[in-house]
């Protein structure tokens, strides 16, 4: 449904994107991964239509979206960032203009507004000035705008961005519920927002496309060989008994908090596979030394370490695991 | 043209249900009713009034008092044009949705053009005032309202143009302001270079000898030309400089 072949794009002398492959088949929802400034609003605004890259090409549903920028552009529901709405205009009267705009027939209009209103739940809104709107109904309306003309594809540009964790709960259910009609591409720097309603991600540092692949083996990315314990009694008789195990490498006292219970960090050595089985031998030495356990979990990389280990990678042409899509 | 009709009909909303256009027209006719009032006062003293420097001639030409208005009105239409639409973003969602460049410059134009044809038409009342007091022309009175509409044409093309420069209203109505003051001062040289190519082209550029053409009911088409090149040309400029984004 998207295809997106060997973009390049820079703001003079700024490379925003270099060299950027990438597909999204039908019926997937494929996140757009990258810390602020890795070149996603860029390819998003390229892949919509409103920027011309400087070499590369976009197909849409098998359009090119230079050559054959109309057909292109009917097939996508863009949603840009932050959303922007002209503030007098009130909702209903906001949507009826899209969807003229893009050429939903006049009969069709009030029934596509209405239908859309209902879909993203601004129903009780339609009356009501975009520029009283709250951030939440604004991200609504955006969407609803984006729905309009029922196109098969639809580009979100940071969907959840500035609103609070009901609202973002209520937009990821909104857009998992649109991916049995809808090839959705969406763009988030939050890890969890991938995990939350994506398929498949596509991982983008610094303009380039450093990882791609389904959930489960984005979340082996972030399992690291550190464990999270948290115990009650006696905090350096604990600390000593972690240090006591085989193949702990580094043990880090966290904090102390009331009631004798501390927080300690251990590091195992050698791949985080190995590490559950060093973890019941630790948690078992820890009982059998008297020190209550209230957890041992793992620790799981955020983002930025996950970037930052993709990118060295990336440096240094690892092609071990289970990453494809660096840089050909 | 695809996209004409309804960023065609969002700009006329907007300009009449925001503020802006209510604003403008207040001023406008203030401006516009202390001219008129002048007048009256003016010839109602007056024993002998020449055909051709009668109280229309005075409204639409002679009166110093018009050019604020008139060179005012389509700078203060236009700063909103393509600057807000750039500088709230909304571009991005315009310009995503199946639409042709063209057609969008094209409907913000014309929104500006009825718009600014829908400020001048009260003072039509100040031609039926008249009327009841003397003989008007009506035949004059329409090649006034011709140079006013086409003058119109070309001030909100440049004010568009202007528009797309920047993202700020305040620079776009700045830089109109400035183009449609430079038309009228290179104009103004008609009266100082002596004869020869400066003043010829300065004849021709006049807007001052415009109106007074067009007062005197006198359709002069090397004016109309003018007037429509100088609307062709800054909104075709707009449509290059507004790709020139996308692709920059």
């Amino acid at each position: 449904m998207i295809s997106v072949e060997k973009l390049y794009k820079s703001y003079g002398t700024v490379e925003a994107v270099r060299d950027l492959s990438f597909e999204v088949r039908k019926g997937e929802v494929v996140g757009f991964l990258g810390p602020n400034g890795a070149g996603k609003s860029t390819t998003l605004r390229i892949v919509a239509g409103f920027l011309g890259a400087n070499r590369g090409r976009v197909l849409i549903n098998g359009h090119d979206i230079v050559a054959e920028p109309f057909e292109a552009r009917s097939c996508i529901g863009y949603m840009p960032e932050n959303v922007p709405l002209y503030p007098e205009l009130r909702v209903s009267e906001y949507l009826r203009f899209r969807a003229e705009l893009k050429r939903v027939r006049r009969a069709d209009r009030a029934e596509a507004v209405r239908r859309v209103m209902r879909n993203v739940r601004v129903e009780d809104h339609a009356d009501v000035v975009i520029a009283k709107l709250s951030k939440g109904y604004r991200q609504r309306v955006g969407l609803a705008d984006a729905l309009i003309a029922s196109p098969p594809v639809l580009v979100l540009d940071e969907p959840t961005a500035g609103l609070d964790p009901n609202q973002i709960r209520e937009v990821r259910e909104l857009i998992r519920g649109l991916a049995a009609e809808h090839t959705v591409l969406l763009s988030t720097h939050i890890l969890t927002e991938v995990e939350a309603t994506c398929d498949r991600a596509l991982v983008i540092h610094k303009g380039r496309l450093v990882a791609q692949g389904a959930l489960e083996e984005l979340s082996k990315l972030r399992e690291t060989s550190t464990t999270h314990f948290v115990v009650r009694g006696d905090a350096q008789k604990a600390l000593d008994v972690l240090e006591a195990q085989q193949g702990a490498s580094k043990v880090r006292k966290r904090k102390d908090s009331a009631e004798e219970v501390s927080v300690l960090d251990v590091t195992w050595k050698g791949a985080p596979e190995a590490t559950p089985d060093k973890v019941e031998h630790a948690v078992a030495a820890l009982v059998g030394a008297g020190i209550a356990v209230r957890e041992a979990s793992p620790r799981k990389a955020s983002l930025e370490e996950v970037f930052s280990l993709l990118t060295e990678e990336d440096a240094h042409s690892d092609h071990g695991s289970d990453r494809d899509g660096e840089a050909k | 043209m695809k996209g004409f009709w309804p960023v065609f009909k969002r700009d006329l909303f907007s300009t009449f249900v925001t503020p802006v256009a209510w604003v403008t027209i207040f001023v406008f006719l203030l401006l516009q009713g202390a001219n008129f009032y002048l007048l009256v006062a003016h010839f109602t003293n007056q024993v002998d009034i020449a055909i051709d420097r009668g109280p229309v001639q005075w409204f639409f030409a002679d009166s110093i008092l018009q050019y604020f208005p008139l060179l005012m009105l389509a700078p203060a239409l236009t700063m909103r044009s393509l600057a807000e639409e750039r500088r709230s973003g909304t571009i991005e969602g315009l310009l995503t949705t199946p639409v042709s460049t063209p057609a969008v410059v094209l409907a913000k134009w014309a929104a500006a053009f009825v718009t600014y044809l829908a400020v001048w038409a009260p003072t039509l009342l100040y031609m039926i005032v008249l009327k009841r007091a003397g003989e008007v022309d009506w035949r004059v009175v329409a090649s006034c309202y011709l140079g006013v509409a086409l003058l119109g044409a070309a001030f909100t093309s440049l004010g568009v143009l202007m528009s797309a420069m920047t993202r700020s209203q305040v620079v776009a109505l700045l830089l109109s302001l400035a183009a449609v003051i430079g038309l009228l001062i290179v104009g103004i040289g008609e009266m100082i270079f002596d004869n020869g190519p400066a003043h010829d082209l300065c004849a021709y550029v006049s807007i001052l000898s415009q109106m007074a053409d067009f007062s005197k009911g006198l359709i002069d088409t090397r004016r109309v030309i003018f007037d429509l090149t100088l609307t062709a040309a800054p909104l075709f400029i707009t449509v290059r400089a507004v790709d020139a984004w996308r692709w920059g």
